[in-house]
């Protein structure tokens, strides 16, 4: 089939040029005509009963035009769980939850407004840690959590603040670890992050006075889900609201869901027409958007002598949070292949997913992947150590291949991660010993080497649906609900319109993303995208194609099935310079002003859910992805400083549709791990306060601090796909850290269980270990 | 970012008349130099002086001189990248440039000022460990003329100096290297640039043939309320051969003479530690007159 003239080619993308020059507008530089600017005023108090709210002061400051307070917004949100009011109600249950806010002729006066509100609270306890808020005996963060709206597949746990208590039961754990020569149990843990997108946090909206029609204009990466969640809360027909997509500076998934939304909407209400704007500076970003899951992994692993794995048993503890947004979600998905991507036929996993009174965690990058990686990679590291074994070969011998079916009962095919774990492993000459920087004076500086291998399912079963417009022009647009965060999608998709219209690739064009005119796409999330809309895109401009034939046909005076599409014509197969242009055939039709439509949907359905006792599933995912990442440091033992020499990442993607944009998005991946690896965590006091909320303390990495990094691409096609295509957007970062984390222990002789492996971390392991062999 | 309130600047064109608005405008101002700590308190940390006095008008407050004696004279709105870059700098006190070099970012540096990083008195600042390990003196002008103080004197704690209101730091003087000026900085930070100093340590000796060392000073940022002299430790090396032993004595005698917290960014104990090592490092780095250990980040900068 591989004719392709668009598809897998290196092609610039289409929104470079706008971006670099600094043309481009975001959700954030949005300025509309008459509005007004909205300022939060945030809990200090991480749980506490609201006694009182006075806003007397703030409504006759002069320039206010709304003040709103839980009362005013009486409405409940959520995903997966609804339990969050759109401003604070009658409690709180985060440092950084908006309590009230106000709607003013400009930012300043807003500001000042807000500082007027007095509020009186009562404190409550509060917890910080998902393992003590996950007590039986534990104080309630949600009192009415049993009478909350759940999704379906929701299986609560004992304790009052367990949200998700996750399953996985497979085969007998306790028999494997019998039947083991060596088992291993192991804690690893990893703290809060945020996703720190480049553009903060806003939304716009407006009510249309006459209507009661609300607008919303939000860079959030998943619309329709968006719409959804808004229309029930409010409890209005989805055609009461309307989003319209601006671009978005990086989501990495904290732009999904509801997060300045709400505020903006409870405002609009209140300001007779007029648009309202809520723009959160980046410590309000840090304090009251969302963050990654901060995790605690208890990981037991019986292995025999020869290398086979005979059990493993894990309980994870996923720190939600005060409200559930994703976590029930991110649990599942984040536990259920947490053992890694291994043959073990007795495997055990607890996931419980708990509310705690700090901020908010949800979806990042990678979606529970990264965590469970930290974790059992490493592990897979010590449990090969103990048994004498590469941790290479250890790997070769139990990693998944095609036709081996996966612990949660779902037979696998197009595994490429054999190939990913031997092209990284040769990247970095693996097995090859460095002693010594090359030409370096520098003592006491040890030089290690760490691989690490993930699977990454994608969110099933979804859909997708995409629009092609052909014009007379001979151009296209294409219609897809799948938001530019930054990832390449309209490249792509574009890409595949191309493709399957064999018009030239700068004659096709994504049309900008508003739900009244775009049809439906599921979310911009979960590496989802190049597939699911990939097909759907391909399917739509396939029947854009058929139509254009049909019309095609009398005009060459030829049967449908006789011509052929080329470079934006269409021929006869045999007689090629009997031609029309695709824009040609639309014009004689139509019209100058004419067009062609072709759409099509493209969903991926499970045979069956996932159980909710065992956790097995026939097909848990649309596609899985793999990657295998590994990592060359340097430590310095006299500091504890680790610098990264080299960083090889190979990913299998099925089928690049853009191989410079796969090499972007694995180098960008390997830049964010490698910040989660080295320097980032939200620091929460035990007051539930972020004491980091800012660029000076919360660390991410600089140009300055990324290796030698070498991307590659490995193509094992998925049939599914669209040409063979999987994903690619979150493996990037999943398994960094624990690649790193196995160099570290290589380079030191012994294991930094916690992240982030900063030098004073890894300074005081080093010292623990030479007083262990001291005494 | 909040836009400011409306404040009143002045823009005096002499010293004296800059004093003598201080006086008259009474307490609660702020003298403005480069405005890369100020502009931020202002806009970003709700800090409202009550008025503030613009120095850039005032001249003669620029550039960088070497004196008959030899001493050289930075002026107080000479930029880090000036003295980052100074031929004369680089030549004399090459780890006083590198200090410098430390500082924030390039744009920063295109606009920070020596004398505002020293009146704002942050403990962690780069270049106050280097000054006050070449006994650099600053030079201090006010309504009864002027007077001049050892650096190290300036500094009375976090953000706190030891001049009056109306007193203006016009001038870092430092004394005239002498030919067996060996010295080293060491920024010491989780990442590599772009972060400020865990902990900074300066050293400055006096070798004799390049080996004995006539006179040592050893200075510390970020590791007390204002950057400090490890006097003991200065004193374990004097007149001695330094050697990797003593360095190292020298350093552990550093660690227990600071004083650090324990913060978000490092414990206490942490700083210690890192003391210690960093001032081995940076004294066996001035011996050697190169850097023998683990080059932070000299090779790549922005």
């Amino acid at each position: 089939m591989d004719n392709l003239t668009v598809v897998g080619k290196p092609v610039t993308r289409i929104d470079a040029d706008e971006k670099v020059t600094g043309e481009a507008v975001y959700g954030y530089d949005l300025v509309l005509p008459n509005m007004v600017y909205g300022k939060v005023l945030f809990s200090p108090k991480a749980h506490a009963k609201i006694k009182r709210i006075n806003t007397d002061k703030a409504r006759q400051y002069p320039g206010v035009v709304a003040v709103v307070t839980g009362k005013d917004a009486p409405w409940i949100h959520g995903e997966s769980i609804r339990d969050k009011p759109f401003l604070a109600q009658d409690k709180v249950r985060y440092i950084g939850e908006p309590v009230a806010a106000v709607a003013a002729v400009d930012e300043d006066t807003a500001e000042a407004a807000v500082r007027l509100i007095e509020v009186e609270y009562e404190d409550l306890p509060a917890y910080t840690s998902p393992e003590d808020a996950a007590r039986m005996d534990a104080v309630a963060i949600h009192e009415n959590f049993a009478s909350y709206r759940k999704m379906p597949f929701i299986t609560p746990g004992a304790g009052p603040n367990v949200c998700e208590h996750f399953k996985l039961r497979t085969g007998d754990v306790e028999q494997g670890f019998r039947e083991a020569d060596v088992v291993l149990e192991e804690r690893y843990s990893v703290p809060i992050i945020q996703h720190a997108a480049m553009e903060p946090h806003s939304a716009h909206a407006q009510v249309d006075p006459t209507t009661g029609r609300v607008t919303i204009w939000v860079a959030n990466d998943a619309p329709f889900r968006a719409l959804h969640e808004i229309t029930e809360a409010l409890d209005v027909p989805k055609e009461q609201v309307r989003f319209i997509n601006p671009l978005q500076g990086g989501g990495f998934g904290s732009k999904g869901g509801l997060k300045v939304e709400p505020v903006a909407v409870a405002l609009a209400y209140k300001t007779n027409g007029r648009p309202v704007r809520v723009k959160f500076n980046r410590e309000e970003t840090f304090i009251s958007t969302l963050t990654r899951h901060g995790a605690i992994v208890h990981v037991k692993s019986g292995v025999k002598k020869n290398g086979a794995i005979t059990a493993r048993e894990m309980t994870i503890y996923w720190n939600g949070g005060a409200y559930a947004e994703k976590s029930p979600t991110v649990c599942i998905r984040g536990s259920l292949p947490a053992p890694g991507p291994y043959r073990i036929p007795n495997v055990k996993v607890d996931g419980y997913a708990v509310y705690t009174n700090v901020p908010v965690a949800g979806s990042f990058r990678g979606y529970g992947i990264p965590q469970g990686a930290w974790a059992v990679e490493q592990h897979t590291d010590e449990l090969a150590r103990r048994l004498g074994m590469d941790p290479l070969a250890f790997r070769m011998q139990n990693v998944f291949a095609d036709g081996d079916t996966a612990y949660w009962g779902e037979e696998l095919h197009s595994v490429g991660l054999k190939e990913t774990l031997q092209k990284a492993a040769d990247a970095i000459e693996w097995g090859k010993k460095i002693d010594s920087m090359p030409g370096s004076r520098v003592k006491g500086l040890k030089i290690g080497k760490g691989l690490a291998c993930i699977q990454k399912p994608t969110r099933s079963p979804t859909t997708s649906s995409a629009g092609v417009i052909v014009n007379a022009k001979g151009e296209a647009s294409v219609l897809a609900g799948t938001v530019e965060i930054g990832q390449g999608c309209n490249t792509i998709l574009c890409q595949i319109a191309a493709e399957e219209l064999k018009m030239p690739f700068d004659k096709v064009r994504s049309a900008s993303l508003d739900t009244d005119v775009i049809p439906y796409d599921a979310s911009t999330t979960s590496s989802r995208s190049t597939y699911h809309m990939g097909n759907a895109v391909k399917g739509a401009a396939i029947d854009a194609r058929e139509k254009l034939a049909v019309l095609a046909a009398p005009m060459l005076e030829a049967k449908k099935e006789e011509l052929a599409f080329a470079d934006g014509k269409i021929f006869l197969k045999h007689q090629p310079e009997m031609a029309l242009t695709v824009g040609e055939v639309v014009r004689r039709k139509f019209g100058p002003e004419g067009t062609v439509r072709g759409d099509a949907s493209y969903t991926y359905e499970l045979a069956k859910d996932l159980d909710l006792e065992t956790g097995h599933s026939d097909n848990a995912s649309a596609f899985y992805m793999y990657a295998t990442q590994a990592a060359v440091i340097a430590v310095d033992e006299e500091t504890g400083r680790a610098r990264l020499l080299r960083m090889a990442a190979a990913h299998d993607v099925g089928k690049a549709i853009n191989p410079l944009n796969c090499a972007a998005q694995i180098e960008g991946g390997l830049a964010m791990g490698i910040g989660s690896a080295l320097h980032e965590h939200l620091v929460i006091d035990q007051n539930g306060k972020v004491r980091n909320p800012s660029f000076l303390d919360y660390h991410l990495v600089t140009a300055l601090d990324l290796p030698e990094m070498i991307p590659i691409i490995v193509e094992c096609p998925e049939p599914q796909g669209p040409y063979g295509a999987k994903g690619l957007g979150e493996p990037g970062l999943a398994p960094t850290p624990a690649a790193i984390g196995n160099a570290v222990a290589d380079a030191i002789g012994a294991r930094v269980y916690d992240l982030p492996l900063s030098p004073e971390r890894i300074f005081w392991v080093i010292q623990e270990k030479k007083k262990g062999k001291a005494a | 970012m909040k836009r400011p309130e409306p404040l009143e600047i002045f823009q005096p064109t002499s010293l004296k008349a800059a004093s003598t608005l201080v006086k008259e405008q009474g307490p609660g101002g702020r003298f403005l130099a480069g405005g890369t700590d100020l502009v931020i308190a202002v806009k970003e940390k709700g800090y409202k002086p009550k008025y503030v006095v613009d120095l850039k008008r005032i001249p003669g407050l620029t550039g960088i001189r070497v004196e008959k004696d030899g001493s050289v004279t930075i002026g107080a709105l000479t930029t880090m990248h000036e003295v980052e870059t100074s031929p004369v700098v680089l030549n004399k006190y090459p780890f006083l440039a590198r200090s410098a070099a430390e500082v924030g970012s390039v744009q920063i540096r295109n606009r920070a000022t020596i004398g505002g990083n020293m009146a704002n008195a942050t403990p962690s600042a780069d270049v106050a460990p280097a000054l006050i390990a070449l006994e650099a003196k600053a030079k201090i002008s006010g309504l009864n003329g002027e007077r001049t103080i050892s650096l190290e004197e300036l500094f009375r704690g976090p953000g706190q100096t030891n001049l009056a209101p109306e007193e203006i730091l016009t001038a870092i003087v430092i004394p005239p290297a002498s030919s067996g000026l060996r010295g080293d900085y060491i920024k010491f930070s989780p990442r590599e640039m772009m972060d400020l100093a865990y902990v900074g340590v300066a050293v400055a000796l006096d070798l004799h043939d390049g080996k004995q060392c006539r006179k040592a000073r050893i200075a510390l940022g970020a590791v007390s309320p204002t950057p400090m002299r490890a006097r003991r430790a200065e004193a374990l090396l004097e007149n001695q051969t330094v050697t990797e032993e003593l360095a190292e004595k020298a350093g552990a005698e550093a660690a227990a003479e600071s004083k650090p917290i324990s913060d978000v960014r490092s414990s206490a104990d942490y700083r210690r530690e890192m003391v210690r090592v960093n001032t081995k490092r940076a004294l066996l780095n001035a011996v050697a007159g190169e850097p023998a250990f683990w080059v932070e980040r000299r090779d790549r900068r922005y």
